[in-house]
């Protein structure tokens, strides 16, 4: 089988970070990432066949992004980095179970960094299935990499600054946006946010470049204002829009109607904890970070030794946050496979630390703001459908609710909801939330969807070409035995 | 509902076109381009029928996640439209439901 001293699972800032600091302390990395091309979602490289011939009109991300990617293809004699490469399973023997081009193959660790990142969190309400409707990460990896616009006429409903982003990114391609809706309210909230500012000035430059492009292209920002339902024959034709009070419930007498063909949604973003859940890491739930995260310590190194977590998917925290928690994760490992003495490695980690420290007072200021509120969990009516797999439907899921011992994962026996190809990610999140808030219940009475591997669909053809597959047996598909 | 083009000709030069097969349509799709993003240019924006409610979906989460955009490419059904490079000549379907497939 296959050995590595450190893996790396994903390829965004986090990853690439840990993977350069690792790496310049002697470590031999691999990097194992599911794109064809390196840097993540927020990081994101055009595919072959495009030519960039204004860096600019991508954006600052794009540009920022490149450079990390420089300094990554510099260290390339000391990391191993495998692209279009799933990862499906992780199993107790430190194995981890790998797709790629069509055929499977174990690769086993010594130390291990889960840097997988996170998605938009998805919000049901009526109308949300109809094509159109797209999330905002979506979206902006259409605008930002496929140079292709959602629509002619796009509302963006959301809450927080990745809303301001993609409008920026929309009106910087020439789109045409109707209005930016956005849940929360931070003109209200701008006397607390002043603290988590003060510092962290960079941060108020790229916003308030983002609102001056907004400004200056005419498009209403409205605070305060959600998406109620989405309409059309077949499609998008038509969003109903409405005021909200501070827990985000609609004042109906305000409802309106607006004529868009797409609609882009942003409400945060929830951690992809796959992974680190299989590997029986602990978790736990917080809401302003994603939902269940990996408890982790100062040196990033979850509850199971050996298994580190940074950036997004384990606590949604952005970019740069997710750049120094690799760096905390690289030095680290670094130092238990004695590249880096351990007096220096607490010293280099403690600098990233305060770094870290100034970035979360701001990332406060913008989850107070943007936190989900009560009135999100009440869009759905009784006919919309929550898991869109299975085609399950909220009434569907309020029948099996009469039985309040039930937990999330009863779901998946009483409705098959959670049971189909996106295995929960579409649902699971939503549905918590909603169990939590109907309940009265906490997270932990509430339970989670446990994946399971295979974490993404495999076919029975790729799992058949392979040589060195663990046997399936027990919890979880592990403890697994080598097949050589 | 008319659609323009919805391709950003502005930052970026794009590849060589080609022509892909959509439910027997041919349309154009350049190198580089996923068979989601040349199908939403061409204004195709259903991509699947559900199973059960036999709802239209198109491209949702757009990077991998949510599987609402399986589409039948090259005769190999459930291939995701927002991963797949689109390459010359290369054949979609849009996928029915269940009981359509069946009739």
């Amino acid at each position: 089988m296959n050995q590595s001293d450190f893996v790396i699972i994903g390829g965004g800032p986090g990853g690439i970070s840990a993977a350069i600091k690792a790496a310049q302390a002697g470590v031999n990395v691999t990097l194992l990432d599911e794109n064809e091309r390196l840097g993540g979602q927020v990081f994101r490289q055009l595919e072959k066949g495009f030519e960039v011939t204004d860096p600019d009109a991508l954006g600052p991300d794009f540009k920022e992004g490149k450079e990390l990617l420089h300094q990554f293809n510099s260290m390339q004699d000391k990391i191993r980095y495998l692209n279009n490469t799933l990862v499906w399973g992780i199993f107790n023997d430190s194995s981890l179970a790998l797709a790629r081009y069509g055929t499977s193959s174990s690769l086993r660790f010594k130390h291990l960094l889960v840097a997988t990142g996170a998605y938009d969190r998805p919000v049901p309400f009526p109308g949300w299935t109809l094509p159109g409707v797209f999330t905002a990460g979506g979206a902006q990896k259409l605008v930002k990499s496929e140079r292709v616009l959602p629509g002619q006429n796009i509302l963006l409903a959301g809450t927080g600054p990745l809303q301001l982003v993609l409008a920026d990114q929309i009106l910087k391609a020439g789109g045409k946006i109707e209005a930016i809706l956005e849940a929360g309210n931070f003109t209200k909230n701008w006397l607390q946010g002043l603290k988590g500012i003060w510092g962290n000035w960079d941060f108020l430059v790229e916003g308030v470049r983002y609102l001056r492009s907004i400004l200056k292209a005419g498009v209403p920002l409205l605070q305060s204002h959600i998406l109620l339902e989405a309409r059309g024959d077949g499609q998008v034709e038509e969003a109903v829009i409405a005021k909200v009070d501070k827990n985000w419930r609609p004042r109906l007498s305000s409802a309106r109607s607006v004529k868009v063909d797409s609609i882009c949604l942003g409400y945060g973003l929830v951690s992809s904890t796959e992974l680190t859940m299989l590997a029986e890491c602990e978790h736990q739930y917080d809401l302003r970070q994603g939902g269940y995260i990996p408890l982790r310590k100062a040196n990033m190194e979850t509850s199971v030794p050996g298994i580190f977590a940074v950036g997004d998917g384990a606590g949604v925290a952005g970019k740069k946050v997710a750049i120094e928690e690799g760096c905390i994760a690289g030095i680290a490992v670094a130092s238990a496979l004695g590249y880096i003495s351990p007096a220096k490695a607490s010293q280099q980690i403690r600098s990233c630390h305060k770094r870290l420290s100034k970035i979360n007072r701001f990332r406060k200021v913008l989850d107070d703001i943007s936190l989900p509120r009560p009135g999100l969990c009440e869009l759905a009516t009784d006919d919309t459908v929550i898991c869109r797999c299975e085609d399950v439907t909220l009434k569907q899921l309020k029948a099996a609710l009469a039985d309040d011992t039930i937990q999330i994962k009863d779901f998946k026996r009483l409705t098959r909801m959670g049971m189909g190809p996106c295995e929960g990610r579409m649902c699971g999140p939503s549905a918590i939330e909603m169990m939590r808030h109907q309940l009265n219940a906490s997270a932990e009475d509430v339970g989670c969807l446990k994946p399971r591997p295979s974490i993404k669909p495999v076919a029975l053809g790729v799992l058949a070409a392979n040589n060195t597959m663990p046997v399936v047996s027990g919890r979880y598909g592990g403890p697994s035995t080598e097949n050589k | 509902m008319s659609r323009g083009e919805s391709r950003v000709y502005h930052g970026v030069a794009r590849g060589r076109p080609f022509e892909i097969e959509v439910d027997g349509e041919k349309i154009v799709a350049y190198e580089g381009e996923t068979i989601g993003a040349a199908l939403l240019a061409a204004g195709r924006r259903t991509l699947r029928h559900t199973n059960k409610f036999e709802q239209p979906r198109g491209l949702y989460c757009g990077i991998g996640l949510c599987q609402e955009c399986r589409m039948t490419i090259n005769g190999i059904p459930n291939t995701q439209a927002c991963q797949t490079l689109a390459t010359p000549g290369c054949r979609i379907e849009t996928q029915k439901s269940f009981k359509k497939r069946e009739s």
